[in-house]
């Protein structure tokens, strides 16, 4: 036990000496953060206790659909948790850099492999636990459950973590047994974004919106088989919902087979883990060290693109770019993100295809014009998210081979200016797409075609200086991981930034657009005034375009310029 | 070829370098050495431009490296004690990737590649991602790298760590080579052997300052003490030798 503790001591001092000893500016940070955190947090009790009181408020189906979206909530919930401790675990236990530290020690294997699995619950859970608590306080909330209730959350989450996260730490020790570490990670990453996908496809097709109103179905037998949720008696999940459910709606009978099944699995499958751990633990961590080799499926077609892409640029630009390219589709943890970007694209895609346009109230060509228009802005939120997960980081994922382009003539304008090409011409083209086709779908005037086509274009163009200047301002280069980069403090400024530019292009534009397409419907001359304010707003629009491109490139180059490594 | 005129660092109030004065001939193997925490590895981030002094100004070859600093890095090929690479290139998509950022381009670049990989004995390991190196197979990459623009003053971090005995030597050759073409190598070091067989010229630095400089048997007079380099920099670093 003394091992165990002194074991996991160092990420515990580690965080306390990063508190003690943090900069003003490090406070300002998690303060931001903090204050980020609260709001979501707020936002999702609000949203919880708006669904819930809107289901009460049915008579008959109110309760099934509240158990329903609580079952839902805690399947959601415990597949998550599995995912999140394998993904957790497979660092870890296999890949940290402290772990030869760790395995040189006199520790046993059972105390190094428990304290491992301790770092990965820890890891795994306290953001689902953050996040998770609103939605159940919201049904305490609204069912004025008693302090029963919230004393059984504690007990039913605790044995629902461990169940999930033995079960997550046990994959991954079985899958590492097979294949090396390195290996089994992007066969993980592969194939649970595979998952991610096809579940979000699903449940898109699946059109859950039409469950809130039945009117929808053919009859009630219809309506209640719609409901039926992927649940079943085995699952720890569904032991949790019970339970909790009979706290909340003061169910007298006895809950005591619940609480057995879940301890009882709880504690059945530490054991487990730790006897699984005993045989096959030791000789995946050995086997995590081997060496990678790699392997030359697709290389011919990387090199096409690559040349085909930097053939009009100079030696030292396509150097970059085709670093760039290379690394990004050799790291499977990046590009297989492309598969949720195509998924993202096609649910975003469908929604339009979908929109029952003609049984709105409000004159169809009104409502398409201003979908339209409304549309600009989705799909610059779209491009915005992307850009935080793939340009924000851009500078950052020099990594600490940054030395080679601080020691080399390279300038850092001719580097960050590079970077901006490099993922510009890709998001025009993808936002474009985004614009064109579902204009098309809406069939929208030629005026807003062009319009929304013009405005993304150069909407793009912010964005991207957004995201490769403010990830100059707040680069990471000793990361982990490059998607560590994005949820970082920064990617939080890009966001919130790159949302607000957006915004603002949106309400510059939609006054005059609006007069403008008055007029036109109405067959009404456009005034005078009128047209002084459409040409104000729109320089106002080129104005802030500029500035969305200039302030961020120069602050970034600043930053760069006074960067030491 | 390489003049320093008072250069001083300050990291959070503390002077790691604290008012440098030196020039070094062109053609010379200069060697830098100090006990850990001297400013060793500072002094040589400021030449290669990756930091920047608090005071002061580095001339090479007459350019002034925080007025033209693309010109300076030009001239300049920087081996840092770190191998820190992209790991997901192969070794000789890494040698293309810095001859175009040197901007060495041209017909020749193919052939200067492979000799560079065959010299370093990286060959069978050209096409394998950076990543499956070892240490001293990255050292040596960085070495090879380093070579690809032909550099008039390389710029060397603790040169051997890492390296195999075979490939320690052939560095210690190739800065010989080197120095007797007329480029000039400044290399920091704590391998005293390695200081006083190929190094023309020697600084020791501690706390920041320069504390002796001249040839081997210059430093070996102003300590007073016979024998090797070892004995000669812990009398004047205040190292065990004088307890």
């Amino acid at each position: 036990m003394r091992i165990f503790k002194l074991l996991i001591s160092p990420r515990f001092i580690g965080f306390k000496n990063s508190l003690k000893k943090s900069q003003s500016n490090t406070k300002i940070k998690i303060l931001t953060l903090t204050g980020t955190g609260i709001l979501f947090w707020l936002v999702l009790f609000f949203f919880t206790f708006r669904v819930l009181t809107y289901f009460s408020s049915q008579e008959m189906i109110g309760d099934i659909l509240a158990r329903h979206l609580l079952a839902m909530v805690f399947l959601t919930f415990f597949s998550m948790l599995i995912f999140s401790h394998i993904i957790t675990a497979l660092s870890n236990l296999y890949l940290s850099q402290d772990l030869e530290l760790c395995y040189s020690t006199p520790a046993s294997l059972a105390e190094l492999f428990l304290s491992r699995s301790f770092y990965t619950v820890i890891d795994s859970s306290w953001m689902l636990l953050v996040f998770g608590l609103p939605v159940m306080i919201a049904y305490g909330v609204v069912y004025s459950a008693g302090l029963n209730y919230y004393l059984s959350l504690i007990y039913v989450s605790f044995p629902l973590i461990i169940i999930s996260a033995s079960l997550g730490i046990m994959m991954i020790m079985i899958l590492v047994r097979f294949f090396p570490a390195q290996r089994a990670r992007d066969i993980m990453m592969f194939l649970s974004i595979i998952l991610i996908i096809l579940l979000y496809l699903l449940f898109r097709f699946l059109r859950p919106e039409r469950l809130v109103n039945p009117d929808a179905f053919m009859s009630i037998a219809q309506y209640l088989g719609a409901l039926k949720a992927p649940d079943s008696p085995y699952l720890p999940s569904h032991w949790a919902t019970d339970l909790l459910w009979a706290r909340l709606t003061m169910y007298s009978g006895s809950q005591i087979l619940n609480y057995l099944l879940l301890w009882s699995t709880a504690f059945a499958m530490v054991v487990i883990d730790i006897w699984l751990a005993g045989l096959i633990y030791s000789e995946g961590f050995s086997r995590a060290q081997e060496a990678k080799r790699r392997s030359r499926a697709g290389k011919r077609i990387l090199e096409k693109i690559v040349s085909v892409i930097t053939r009009p640029l100079g030696p030292d630009t396509t150097s970059l770019i085709a670093k760039d390219i290379r690394t990004f589709f050799r790291d499977n943890s990046q590009w297989s993100q492309l598969l949720l970007l195509g998924a993202l694209v096609v649910v975003y895609l469908y929604n339009f295809s979908v929109l029952p346009l003609e049984r709105s109230p409000i004159k169809s060509i009104y409502l398409q014009n201003a979908l339209s228009f409304l549309n600009i802005g989705l799909a610059g939120f779209v491009i915005s998210a992307l850009s935080a997960r793939f340009i924000f980081p851009a500078v950052s994922s020099e990594g600490q081979a940054f030395w080679i382009i601080l020691s080399s003539p390279l300038s850092p304008r001719r580097f960050l200016w590079s970077k901006f090409f490099a993922y510009l011409l890709p998001m025009i083209i993808l936002a474009e797409v985004l614009i064109i086709y579902t204009n098309y779908l809406l069939k929208v005037t030629a005026f807003m075609m062009a319009l929304s086509s013009v405005t993304i274009f150069f909407l793009v163009f912010g964005i991207v200086a957004l995201g490769v200047g403010l990830g100059a301002v707040y680069p990471n280069f000793r990361h982990e991981n490059i998607a560590q980069v994005a949820t970082s403090f920064g990617g939080l400024v890009y966001m919130i930034s790159s949302s607000v530019f957006i915004a603002l292009v949106i309400i510059l534009e939609s006054g005059p657009v609006y007069t403008i397409l008055s007029s036109h419907f109405r067959g009404e001359p456009i005034t005078y005034l009128q047209w002084i304010w459409i040409v104000g707003s729109f320089s106002l629009v080129i104005l802030l375009i500029i500035l969305a491109i200039q302030r961020p490139m120069a602050a970034g180059l600043k930053a760069l310029n006074s960067y030491e490594g | 070829m390489i003049t320093f005129e008072n250069i001083t660092k300050i990291y959070s109030g503390i002077k790691a370098v604290d008012n440098l004065n030196l020039h070094i001939e062109q053609g010379t193997i200069f060697g830098f050495i100090g006990p850990n925490g001297a400013g060793k590895t500072t002094t040589i981030k400021m030449m290669a431009g990756v930091l920047r002094p608090t005071k002061g100004r580095i001339y090479i070859n007459g350019l002034d490296i925080a007025k033209e600093p693309s010109k300076v890095k030009k001239i300049i090929g920087f081996i840092p004690d770190r191998p820190f690479l992209y790991e997901k290139l192969s070794g000789i998509e890494f040698l293309r990737f810095k001859a175009g950022i040197y901007g060495v381009t041209g017909d020749s670049l193919r052939e200067k590649i492979l000799y560079l990989l065959n010299l370093f004995e990286l060959s069978d390991w050209a096409d394998e991602l950076i990543e499956s190196y070892s240490h001293g197979m990255k050292q040596r990459l960085i070495i090879a790298s380093a070579m690809i623009h032909e550099p008039r003053v390389i710029i060397v971090d603790e040169p051997m760590v890492g390296l195999d005995p075979r490939g320690a030597k052939l560095v210690k050759e190739l800065f010989k080579e080197w120095a007797g073409e007329g480029s000039t190598v400044f290399m920091s070091t704590h391998t005293l052997a390695l200081a006083q067989e190929i190094c023309h010229q020697i600084a020791i630095v501690d706390n920041g300052r320069i504390v002796a400089s001249g040839t081997s048997e210059d430093l070996k007079k102003q300590a007073g003490v016979e024998g090797d380099l070892e004995k000669t920099f812990l009398k004047i670093t205040g190292g065990v030798a004088t307890k």
